[in-house]
């Protein structure tokens, strides 16, 4: 392309041309991240209910850490290597990130309150932990969802705010809150939040490229 | 009948600007990629485009690679929007 005078229709024809080429998706959500993120969760959560169930010891509670202590590194190492290969950001992408750093935000003054309340000898307090991660994660995920226009995300995340629901009317009523039972639902609301909608983004992207 | 931006009147500057227009952000490669532009030139262009108030650049560093991000501007949108009006007038659209 060159500096060159255009007539008003080549102008228009330019026009639509550069449009329609921008708008072939120029940025596929990065699904590494949220994936990374999930499977982290997924497979402490497993074995934080395969430790604890089988030996009933409290310590094991600690593995919990490791979510933080593994994922916020490898966040960090996975956002500056996509930023190397991104070239262009939509307006979406830009939301999507902001919405997930508010969602991050949210768990690391939720921790920080949960530790506090901890050694006010407040130990129950952790629990808030698992409502923040069906409530706020869900309504992230589903937030994430209407922004792509992706019903799966919209779906896990619904499942897991309804989750999240069922569960405090189940400590209001003063149901316990068996690991037997609870663990797998969330483990099953991050497989459907972010798993399975990241296999169906994959597999689109890649009917499109063929 | 309007007058046309004698500014976005041109190629490829109409091209960036489209492409901008259609982004929230795009760096040096990705314009250079989609307009089919040689370095030197695009340079030029967005140079002027600056100028004019209608872009804006900002130069940073990925790593130990030098990156350069132009994002529209408020004037920039503006000046396109009228641009394609006059067109459309032209065009008897």
């Amino acid at each position: 392309m060159e500096e060159k005078k255009l007539t008003p229709q080549e102008s228009m024809e330019l026009i639509t041309s550069m449009i329609q080429s921008t708008k072939r998706r120029v940025a596929s959500p990065d699904l590494r991240i949220s994936v990374m993120w999930a499977a982290l969760t997924i497979i402490t959560a497993a074995t934080a209910w395969i430790l604890l169930s089988t030996t009933h010891n409290p310590w094991f509670n600690f593995i919990w850490f490791a979510i933080p202590v593994i994922g916020i590194p490898t966040n960090i190492i996975l956002a500056n290597s996509r930023r190397e290969q991104i070239k262009t950001k939509t307006y979406l992408d830009k939301v999507s990130e902001d919405l997930w750093k508010c969602v991050g935000y949210i768990a690391m003054g939720l921790t920080i309150g949960c530790f506090i309340a901890q050694q006010c000898g407040y130990q129950q307090a952790w629990l808030a932990m698992f409502y923040y991660a069906f409530i706020i994660v869900g309504f992230g995920a589903t937030v994430n969802g209407l922004l792509l226009r992706e019903s799966s995300y919209i779906f896990g995340g619904l499942f897991s705010i309804f989750s999240g629901f069922a569960i405090i009317i189940c400590n209001l009523c003063q149901i316990p809150l068996l690991y037997s039972w609870v663990v797998p639902l969330y483990i099953l609301c991050f497989l459907l939040m972010f798993i399975v909608p990241a296999f169906i983004i994959s597999r689109k992207i890649k009917a499109e490229e063929k | 009948m309007k007058e046309l931006d004698p500014l976005l009147h041109s190629q490829l500057r109409l091209a960036v600007m489209s492409i901008l227009m259609n982004v929230d952000e795009a760096d040096f490669v990705f314009l250079k990629e989609k307009t089919e532009a040689t370095a030197g030139n695009l340079s030029v262009q967005l140079d002027k485009l600056s100028n004019a108030g209608y872009i804006s650049m900002e130069k940073g560093f990925v790593g130990k690679k030098t990156r350069t991000v132009c994002q529209i501007t408020p004037e920039g949108r503006k000046a396109f929007e009228q641009y394609v009006e006059a067109l459309k007038e032209y065009l008897n659209l």
